[in-house]
């Protein structure tokens, strides 16, 4: 079951358009991440707070001139983005299954 | 014919409870009930109101010795302060809750004049805004001297949490908040049910989980862990941050409906707060 998450998590995320073109400024991708995380939360209510502080690392990466670092942070507050989408999907439909009987 | 139809709605209801299709309100407090009294079957049914200090003797020994000089009297007392305090137009909390304020088995509460479920915390700041004073804080400081005081004189009161059945939308908030008790979220990806149901007395690190069964009944409580007294909107948003999912806003939609369901789970059980734990 962990596998198949992540294989689909890490899936979805090499689909989502900026990171699978590459294109764009870093800056861009932290933007494409912070708008993604706004947006399932909009449609979930759904937040990790490890999603938030990886926004922000990247941020200070970029501001202190690490480019490269912040890319990899943008990308990886995505993947959060991406499993945290899933949960939300996979909690609707089986979270019945825990109340008792 | 009468049996019949009888018998058929007996048959359809014996079957949504096994199957977990349409379970109401009544159905999921007897299984959750019963869950905890058959894995905990040496605890009376009226100790789940202590939390984990029902399942857990040698955590309880050490409560019992807090409790001789308990960290909340000092809340109780700014409480019963306040409580008193003349607002600017001459009223104070006791026109709108009594002389003493022991009304905490009225609390949360359906309001069906503006579909919403009214927790006491919220009632305390409705009343001071109605009469033209400042609103207080959610989750610590004032407000919980305010309930601390109240909680006290109400101790004994049984939690009776009431869904009306003329109100589809009283149902509508149990149900959500009854989703998100057995939600999974967060990175850590766990449910107030995961730990507080599931693995209720298990160990994660050094803490022992407590029974769900009881969550309701002890509010506001002095944690050690805060060194304050605390409300249960800000345990809620603890919880939620241990496990890496964003909090909700205390007193928002999200957390009243959690609370109207973790409440009336515990109907039955005597309100006991305040409380002191770890």
């Amino acid at each position: 079951m962990k596998y198949k998450l992540k294989m689909l998590t890490l899936g979805l995320a090499l689909t989502s358009p900026v990171a699978f073109a590459g294109n764009g400024t870093t800056a861009e991708h932290i933007e494409a991440a912070t708008a993604a995380y706004k947006q399932v939360a909009k449609d979930t209510s759904y937040q990790w707070t490890t999603t938030v502080k990886t926004i922000k690392a990247a941020k200070k990466a970029l501001e202190t001139g690490d480019d490269k670092a912040a890319r990899k942070l943008a990308h990886q507050a995505l993947d959060l983005v991406e499993a945290t989408r899933l949960q939300a999907k996979i909690e609707g439909e089986t979270w019945q299954m825990r109340v008792p009987k | 014919m009468k049996k019949i139809i009888g018998s058929a709605l007996a048959g359809t209801l014996g079957l949504s409870i096994a199957f977990g299709i349409s379970a109401g309100p009544v159905e999921d407090q007897i299984a959750f009930q019963k869950y905890y009294e058959n894995r905990f079957p040496d605890t009376p049914t009226e100790d789940f109101a202590n939390g984990v200090y029902s399942i857990l003797p040698t955590a309880r020994e050490q409560w019992e010795a807090i409790e001789e000089f308990p960290p909340y009297e000092l809340a109780i007392e700014a409480g019963e302060e306040f409580y008193n305090k003349t607002f600017a137009n001459g009223k104070s909390l006791a026109d709108c809750f009594g002389a003493d304020g022991a009304v905490r088995n009225q609390y949360p509460k359906w309001d069906s004049e503006r579909g919403m479920v009214v927790t006491m915390e919220l009632a305390i700041n409705e009343c001071l805004t109605a009469n033209g004073e400042k609103p207080l804080k959610y989750k610590k400081g004032k407000i919980t001297e305010v309930t601390a005081y109240m909680a006290f004189n109400s101790r004994g009161q049984k939690v009776d949490v009431k869904i009306p059945s003329d109100d589809p939308r009283a149902l509508a908030a149990y149900e959500d908040g009854k989703e998100h008790f057995y939600t999974k979220r967060g990175q850590l990806n766990f449910a107030c049910a995961d730990c507080h149901l599931l693995t209720a007395g298990n160990l994660y690190r050094a803490d022992t989980t407590s029974p769900g069964f009881g969550h309701g009944t002890h509010w506001p409580v002095f944690r050690s862990k805060w060194q304050s007294m605390g409300t249960l909107h800000r345990r809620f948003g603890g919880c939620h941050k241990n496990i890496r999912a964003n909090p909700y806003k205390a007193q928002g939609e999200e957390y009243r409906n959690l609370e109207y369901f973790v409440t009336y789970m515990s109907n039955g059980l005597e309100f006991n707060g305040p409380g002191a734990r770890k």
